[in-house]
C-alpha cells in the first residue's frame, strides 16, 4: 500500500501513519519528496483495510498496490484451478456447457428438456426452484418439489445439477439434491450467503452482481473461499450500462481480465447477459474465442409459453445449433467441449 | 409511433393530438381503452422527430414503432453492405484487419509500422495526424506533414490508410491523402462534421460515441448517408461504465445487434475496448466470433516510447499472433482475412 500524505505533513503525523504501518506488522518505506511525503507500506497486506490509513490526520490518499483478495488470485495460486464434476472437469481443457430452463415449472417440462438438452451436448443441467424474481407477484419458482424434480431429470440423463439458492435457510435441504449450488447475480454481496456457501463442500457458480465490478466480484469468492469451499466458477452474466438495445452488456473483457487476475474457472451466461435468444449464439462463440471455461445457457421447448426469461431462452434445437458453433470454435482456441455424458 | 394518453385526458386533448398527427401527413388509428386512450401514427414517421408530440397536452409518453433511422436499416436495404477498398472489400466475406500506431510520430516509425504489420497479415494502415487528446497539453499530431508520411507508407506497401479527421475544415487536405476517413468517438455526434463527410464519397469509418447508445450511432450514421455517401463502416470501440479494470467495457452485443439493425459494415477495436494490450487478442477473437466484419488495431514498434497509446498498443510480433488467431476463428465463421497483393494500385471509387 502507498500512503500519500498531504504537501506540508508535519512529522508527527508521518510518526503517526510509520506506527500505525507497523502495528499492522507491516514495514514502512518512507519516501520523502521535495512537497510531500509517501509511505509505502510492505508485506502481507491484503488483509489490512485501506480504511485502516485513510482517517489518519495528514493522509490525503491511499493507494493499493497489491490486490485485497489473496485465496482467488493468481499469484497465490498461480495454475488454473481445475476440479471435476459429474463425468467432466471445468477449468481445465474441456468446456463444459450447462443449459436448462430458467425456472422448473413442472415434473414433463424439466424432464422434457434435460433430456432434449443432454440430446443437444449439453453436460449439466440447470433449473430455478427458488427464483429472485424482480416483482414479488411473479412466479417464485416450485421449492422442494422443484428438486425432486431436478433429481429425477439427474437420475434420467446422468447430467449434474445446478440450482440457484437464495437464503441460508435453504442450504440443508439443497445440498442432499443439488451438484452445484448457483449464486446469483443478486446475490453476490449477500455476505451471510456467501459465508454460509463457503461452509458446503459443494461447487459453486458464481454469478457477477449486475452492477459489480470485478475486483468486487472477486472479493465476494474470497468469502466463499475463505470457508474453505475451493470449488467456484465465477460467471460473467452481463452488467448494467446505459445501453437499452440489450438487457445487460456482455463485459466480454471480464473474460480475460478474470482468467488473469484469477486461477478460478470463467464461465459466460450470454442468455443472461444478451437478454435476446437472438443474439446468444454470438455471444456464446465469443465467450469462447475470448477464453470462457464454459457457459451456462438457457434453453425451454416452447420459449413463448415459458413463466420466466422466454425471450431469451433458446429452443432446444437452436441450442444445437449453439453447441456445434461453439465446438467449432474451441477447437480454434485448442480446447474442446466435454465429450458425451455416459448416462448414469 | 403510438400516442398514449395521460388517463385523465381530454377529449378536447385527443382531438388536438389527432389533428397534429394529421398534420405530419401520417394517418390516425384511435383505440380508446378503458383507461387510456392510444392513438396510432401510421405512415413514414422516421423523420418525425417524437419531441412534435411529447409537449402537446394530455400527452402520457410517446413510442416510437420503427426505427427513427432509414437508410442506415436493414430494412430499408436488406443485403449487407459491402465496400470496397484497395483491393479487398469490408462486409462481405472477407474481414479487414486495419492496424498502426495511434499517432503518425515521424516518417521512420510509420514506415517501419506499415511494413511491419503488412507482413503480420494488415489490409489496411491506420495512423493518427489530427489527435483528438484529452489533454489539450498532450501531443496533438504532425497534421499534413503526418499525411505524406501515410501517402508513403502507402505507395511502400500498398495498404489503404485510415485516418482521423477531426474538424471540417480539414476536408478538403485529408481527402487528397486518406482512403477511408475516421470519425472518433468524441466526434459521433458532431453533426456538421457528419454533414460535411456526407458530401464526400471517401469511405468513412464511424466509431460509436463513448456513452452512445447504439441507436444514436445509427443515426449519427444516418447524417452522413443521408448526404449521399453510401461507404460508411461503423466502429464498436468500447463504452464507458463503472468498470475501472478496464479503459473501456467492450461491448461486444453490439456486434450482433448492429448486423442485425443495420446493412453496413461493422468492426471492433479491441485497443480501445480494453485499453490493456493483454487483452487485444482475446477481445478481437471474440469480436470476429461474434459475427464483426473487421479488426482495427493499434500496434506500435516500440509501445513502451509510443507518445500515445503506448498501454494499449501490440508490438509486430504480438500483433502477428493475434491475426493468425483471428483467422482461425474467421475460417469457422466461413469467412477468411483480407489480403492486400502485390504493389499499390490507385483505383476509382467504388
Amino acid at each position: 500500500m502507498m500512503i500519500i500524505m498531504h504537501p506540508g505533513a508535519p512529522r508527527e503525523q508521518i510518526d503517526a501513519v510509520i506506527a500505525e504501518i507497523e502495528r499492522h506488522k507491516l514495514t514502512a518505506h518512507p519516501i520523502f519528496g521535495v512537497e510531500q511525503t509517501i509511505i509505502g507500506a510492505v508485506g502481507d497486506g491484503h488483509y489490512v483495510l485501506k480504511e485502516t490509513f485513510e482517517a489518519l490526520p495528514g493522509v490525503l490518499e491511499v493507494q493499493r498496490i497489491s490486490k485485497p483478495y489473496k485465496l482467488a488470485s493468481r499469484q497465490f495460486h498461480e495454475h488454473d484451478s481445475v476440479f471435476e464434476l459429474d463425468g467432466f472437469t471445468v477449468g481445465g481443457t474441456e468446456i463444459p456447457i450447462i443449459a436448462g430452463p430458467c425456472s422448473v415449472e413442472s415434473r414433463a417440462q424439466i424432464l422434457e428438456i434435460a433430456q432434449a438438452v443432454k440430446e443437444s451436448g449439453a453436460n449439466a443441467l440447470r433449473g430455478g426452484v427458488f427464483k429472485p424474481r424482480t416483482s414479488p407477484y411473479a412466479f417464485q419458482g416450485l421449492g422442494e418439489e422443484g428438486l425432486e424434480y431436478m433429481a429425477e431429470a439427474r437420475e434420467k440423463t446422468g447430467l449434474p445439477i445446478v440450482v440457484e439458492v437464495m437464503a441460508v435457510s435453504q442450504i440443508p435441504m439443497m445440498e442432499k439434491y443439488v451438484d452445484v449450488f448457483q449464486l446469483g447475480a443478486r446475490n453476490m454481496q449477500n455476505f451471510n450467503l456467501l459465508r454460509a456457501v463457503g461452509e458446503t463442500r459443494t461447487p459453486v457458480l458464481f454469478k457477477r452482481g449486475m452492477s459489480a465490478t470485478i475486483e468486487e466480484m472477486l472479493m465476494a469468492s474470497e468469502y466463499i473461499l475463505s470457508g474453505g469451499n475451493t470449488r467456484v466458477i465465477l460467471c460473467e452474466r452481463g452488467i448494467r450500462t446505459f445501453e437499452t438495445a440489450t438487457r445487460n452488456t456482455t463485459d466480454i473483457n471480464a473474460i480475460p481480465v478474470l482468467k488473469q487476475l484469477t486461477h478460478l474457472p470463467v464461465i459466460i451466461d450470454p442468455s443472461h447477459s444478451t437478454g435476446d435468444s437472438s443474439y446468444v449464439s454470438a455471444i456464446a462463440r465469443a465467450g469462447v474465442a475470448a477464453g470462457a471455461d464454459g457457459m451456462i445457457v438457457e434453453v425451454h421447448q416452447d420459449p413463448a409459453h415459458a413463466i420466466s426469461d422466454g425471450r431469451q431462452s433458446l429452443t432446444p434445437e437452436a441450442f444445437a445449433r449453439m453447441v456445434k458453433q461453439v465446438r467449432a470454435v474451441a477447437e480454434a482456441v485448442d480446447r474442446r467441449l466435454v465429450s458425451q455424458h455416459v448416462t448414469a | 409511433m403510438m400516442i398514449i394518453m395521460k388517463t385523465n385526458a381530454t377529449p378536447q386533448q385527443v382531438e388536438a393530438v389527432i389533428n397534429a398527427v394529421k398534420s405530419e401527413g401520417l394517418n390516425v388509428h384511435l383505440s380508446q381503452g378503458v383507461e387510456a386512450t392510444i392513438i396510432g401514427a401510421i405512415g413514414e414517421t422516421h423523420s418525425i422527430p417524437i419531441e412534435r408530440f411529447e409537449g402537446l397536452d394530455g400527452v402520457e409518453v410517446v413510442q416510437r414503432i420503427t426505427q427513427p433511422y432509414k437508410l442506415a436499416s436493414r430494412q430499408f436495404h436488406p443485403e449487407n453492405t459491402a465496400l470496397s477498398l484497395d483491393g479487398f472489400t469490408v462486409g462481405g466475406n472477407e474481414i479487414a484487419v486495419i492496424a498502426g500506431p495511434c499517432s503518425v510520430e515521424s516518417r521512420s516509425q510509420i514506415i517501419e509500422t506499415a511494413i511491419a504489420v503488412k507482413e503480420a497479415g494488415a489490409s489496411a494502415l491506420r495512423g493518427g495526424v489530427f489527435k483528438p487528446r484529452t489533454s489539450p497539453y498532450s501531443f496533438q499530431g504532425l497534421g499534413e506533414e503526418g499525411l505524406e508520411y501515410l501517402a508513403e507508407a502507402r505507395a511502400q506497401t500498398g495498404l489503404p490508410i485510415v485516418v482521423e479527421i477531426m474538424s471540417q475544415v480539414q476536408i478538403d487536405l485529408m481527402v487528397k491523402y486518406v482512403d477511408v476517413l475516421q470519425v472518433g468517438a468524441r466526434n459521433m455526434q458532431n453533426f456538421n462534421l457528419l454533414r460535411a463527410i456526407g458530401e464526400m464519397r471517401t469511405a468513412v469509418l464511424l466509431k460509436r460515441g463513448l456513452s452512445a447508445t447504439i441507436e444514436e450511432l445509427l443515426m449519427s450514421a444516418e447524417y452522413i448517408l443521408a448526404g449521399g455517401n453510401q461507404r460508411v463502416m461503423l466502429c464498436e470501440r468500447g463504452i464507458r461504465t463503472f468498470e475501472t479494470a478496464t479503459r473501456n467495457t467492450t461491448d461486444i452485443n453490439a456486434i450482433p445487434v448492429l448486423k442485425n439493425l443495420t446493412h453496413l459494415p461493422v468492426i471492433l477495436d479491441p485497443s480501445h475496448s480494453t485499453g490493456h494490450a493483454d487483452y487485444v487478442a482475446a477481445v478481437a477473437r471474440a469480436g470476429i466470433a461474434a459475427g464483426a466484419d473487421g479488426l482495427i488495431v493499434e500496434v506500435h514498434p516500440d509501445p513502451a516510447k509510443a507518445v500515445s497509446d503506448g498501454k494499449q498498443s501490440l508490438k509486430p510480433e504480438k500483433f502477428a499472433e493475434m491475426v493468425m488467431q483471428a483467422g482461425q476463428i474467421a475460417q469457422i465463421m466461413g469467412r477468411k482475412l483480407a489480403v492486400v497483393q502485390g504493389e499499390y494500385i490507385k483505383q476509382g471509387w467504388a
